[in-house]
């Protein structure tokens, strides 16, 4: 045991006194943040802009409607972000409003078109809708712009046009219009769970279960090849045999991965309270919410996940390493782990959807895909508690049975330099390690 | 007392044989000498008496009693494949190392600075592994092998890659740490290195003993039959026949072992009638000499 906690201890100080430990611990939040708030900052500085349009019909009635129709969907469409916004669990500056400005024109000669296209050509003008009584029939609308491929955009002035002429028609049939606004009013949808308690906003939800999900996986794959590096290293520098004439090979293997299991797990420690103290001035407001999103129960879950799809993942790599001679031949035989690692994130998106479908099931009772999916079907619903207990007995039962035969590879491994075994000579280890 | 009892030990990997019903003892307080040529079973011998590996059959005694891993921890072991952990600095690598062998930090820090101030490289315990050369690398190996006062120390082919200096450095160590009492096993390949240094020795090839004994009676067994001559002229004097038995010769000077029987003045009179003799030595064969003969006879 104390060679052990040597070992470990070692293993931990050399690992975390790095320069790179610093830097990967203080730039990986970093450039999370860059990549999840970014491109919502950037989008909101290209919204905030002064938009111009013109709308030519052949009556200014028609033109009016359209106009008034626009401004209602353009605002309604800011509601809905400012909504978003406010649910999300950091809080953004107050959204910017765009200011959209319409004009009515009913002139629809093909001289006063080649004039507007010309005004919009010099950016005087944004956008010409071409609302001519012609082409309310064809329906059939010509939406001159300088930028095409906006979709939103095109979508919100399409289904203003075609609100319009509904509007247009059920006038035309003599209905009030305080009815027509009835008509028109959206009906909301009010989500709440069994327990009747309201719903946070479900893309916070599963975003945030995907992104734990993410962790867990690359910290498995990070910290697992870290454990193969560190085995690989003691070999290719030629200490195994120091080592060997005082600590046995099970020590040294135990060692090694609770000591970069305890650098993870610092690691991991570290980007959880800068992420606290990023969202604490919110966190508070919204106690209710955050333990909808991050309850407790979930996070002991996360922990456990993560202790033993590390233990499971380390020890099929700590073996890995001793099997091989260089960081050449380890990469070609990594892919054994890697493989069930990316299996259960491709499969991780139809888990979310489907928490009980039979694939979903299977892959949570599979040792090498249960660390991932089961967490994954736990963070969205509540799997029958056998199948939970199913999962861990066989995911512990494959790592005690994987420690002792592992073990035994890493005890002939580390002391056989040369080319790298094959198959039936691993087999032959077995028999006399 | 015996520090060693190995007997009848075999071991294979495979089908290849290591070691074959070797045979041997080490007594305490004393100098021993495995010797070999490469791959002849010395380091497969040496990891069977730490437990790296486990003998197939026969059985090994350390400090009296069969194999037990708390005898390790009064054993220091140099092995032949040095290696230290590269990015680690020199005074937190020896603590490291003497901690797993039952030291406290505190003293290990301690013998640490002591060591390599003897050494004359307490500059360097504050670099890592890396930035130091080979010469300093090896010792710091050297020093970690005896930071714990092992009883018994084991170091395998101890003088590579020395320079001249350094080996006398390390040699007047050796016997300083004889002197104390510690039971030390050389094992090499180089028997010029280690035959002033042995008290006895084991001759061993493919795994098996050739000649084992003291010192001074494996040497007296082969009597002085060998002649150092340093001659000028032609050498057409070492003539195999009656008297040469065989030679090496390096051009200027030969190395002449006797036929059986003959006489070294017979051999002096030929020789000073056809070169010029400037030196003509009756000498005991060296143990490189010893073993070539041996092994010769056994393959033969």
């Amino acid at each position: 045991m104390r060679n052990i906690w040597l070992i470990a201890r070692r293993e931990y100080m050399e690992r975390v006194r790095t320069r790179s430990f610093m830097i990967m611990t203080i730039l990986t939040p970093l450039l999370m943040g860059a990549v999840t708030v970014g491109p919502g900052m950037l989008a909101e500085r290209m919204s905030h802009h002064e938009r111009h349009m013109v709308v030519v019909a052949s009556d200014q009635q028609t033109g009016e409607t359209i106009k008034a129709q626009l401004l209602h969907t353009d605002k309604e469409s800011q509601d809905t972000a400012a909504e978003a916004r406010k649910s999300s669990i950091r809080k953004s500056p107050a959204a910017p409003s765009s200011e959209l400005t319409v004009d009515v024109d009913t002139d629809t000669s093909a001289a006063h078109r080649t004039d507007l296209v010309q005004r919009l050509q010099r950016k005087d003008l944004d956008g010409v809708i071409w609302a001519a009584n012609d082409a309310l029939q064809a329906r059939k609308v010509p939406f001159i712009t300088r930028d095409t491929s906006s979709f939103i955009e095109n979508a919100e002035i399409q289904s203003s046009l075609t609100q319009s002429m509904t509007r247009r028609a059920l006038q035309a049939r003599g209905v009030s219009d305080q009815e027509i606004k009835n008509i028109f009013e959206p009906v909301k949808l009010d989500v709440e769970d069994a327990a009747g308690k309201g719903a946070v906003n479900p893309q916070v939800v599963l975003i945030t279960r995907f992104v734990m999900v993410m962790i867990l996986y690359m910290s498995l794959l990070l910290y697992g090849i870290n454990v193969m590096r560190a085995v690989l290293e003691e070999k290719t520098s030629r200490i195994m045999e120091v080592m060997l004439s005082i600590a046995q090979a099970r020590e040294m293997m135990a060692g090694k991965i609770l000591g970069v299991g305890a650098v993870g797990l610092t690691q991991i420690g570290i980007w959880a309270v800068f992420a606290l103290l990023y969202i604490v001035p919110s966190a508070v407001a919204m106690r209710n919410q955050l333990k909808t999103v991050l309850s407790p129960g979930l996070l002991i879950w996360f922990a456990v996940f993560y202790l033993l799809g590390y233990a499971l993942y380390s020890t099929m790599y700590a073996a890995i390493g001793s099997m091989v001679n260089s960081e050449q031949e380890a990469q070609q035989l990594q892919f054994v782990a890697v493989i069930p690692l990316i299996a259960a994130v491709v499969i991780m998106f139809s888990v979310a959807q489907m928490p009980s479908s039979p694939l979903a099931v299977w892959c949570s009772l599979i040792p090498f895909t249960s660390p991932l999916i089961m967490f994954m079907r736990m963070a969205v619903q509540t799997p029958p508690l056998w199948q939970i207990a199913l999962s861990l007995a066989i995911l512990i039962g494959t790592i005690y049975g994987l420690v002792l035969l592992c073990a035994k590879i890493y005890r002939v491994g580390i002391l056989m330099y040369g080319k790298r075994p094959t198959l039936p000579e691993i087999a032959k280890w077995l028999r006399y390690a | 007392m015996q520090t060693i009892e190995i007997s009848q030990v075999r071991k294979t990997y495979d089908e290849f044989v290591a070691v074959d019903n070797l045979t041997f003892d080490i007594a305490q307080g004393s100098v021993f000498g495995l010797l070999g040529p490469n791959g002849a079973g010395k380091t497969s011998t040496i990891r069977m008496m730490i437990g790296i590996t486990a003998p197939d059959s026969g059985e090994i005694k350390v400090f009296g009693k069969p194999f037990d891993r708390k005898s390790l921890q009064r054993i220091g072991y140099l092995p032949e494949e040095r290696g230290l952990y590269k990015k680690m600095k020199v005074l937190d690598q020896l603590v490291f190392l003497a901690e797993l062998h039952g030291v406290n930090a505190s003293v290990a820090r301690k013998k640490a600075t002591d060591w390599c101030e003897r050494l004359e490289i307490a500059e360097k315990l504050d670099k890592k592994v890396e930035e130091l050369s080979k010469g300093m690398q090896q010792k710091i190996q050297f020093i970690a092998s005896l930071l714990h006062d092992p009883e018994f120390i084991i170091m395998d082919e101890p003088f590579y890659g020395l320079d001249p200096v350094n080996s006398t450095l390390l040699k007047d160590v050796m016997l300083d740490l004889k002197k104390s009492g510690r039971t030390i096993l050389f094992s090499t390949h180089r028997m010029d290195q280690v035959e002033k240094l042995c008290d006895s020795i084991c001759l061993i090839n493919r795994g098996r003993s050739v000649l084992q004994g003291p010192l001074k009676q494996v040497k007296a067994q082969y009597g002085k039959s060998n002649v150092q001559i340093e001659y000028e002229g032609s050498g057409d004097f070492l003539q195999k026949g009656e008297l040469v038995g065989s030679y090496n010769n390096y051009g200027n000077y030969v190395e002449v072992r006797l036929a059986p029987g003959a006489d070294a003045q017979q051999l002096l009179h030929i020789a000073a009638e056809r070169s010029r003799i400037s030196k003509f030595e009756v000498v005991e064969p060296s143990l490189e000499e010893i073993f070539i003969e041996v092994v010769g006879k056994n393959d033969a």
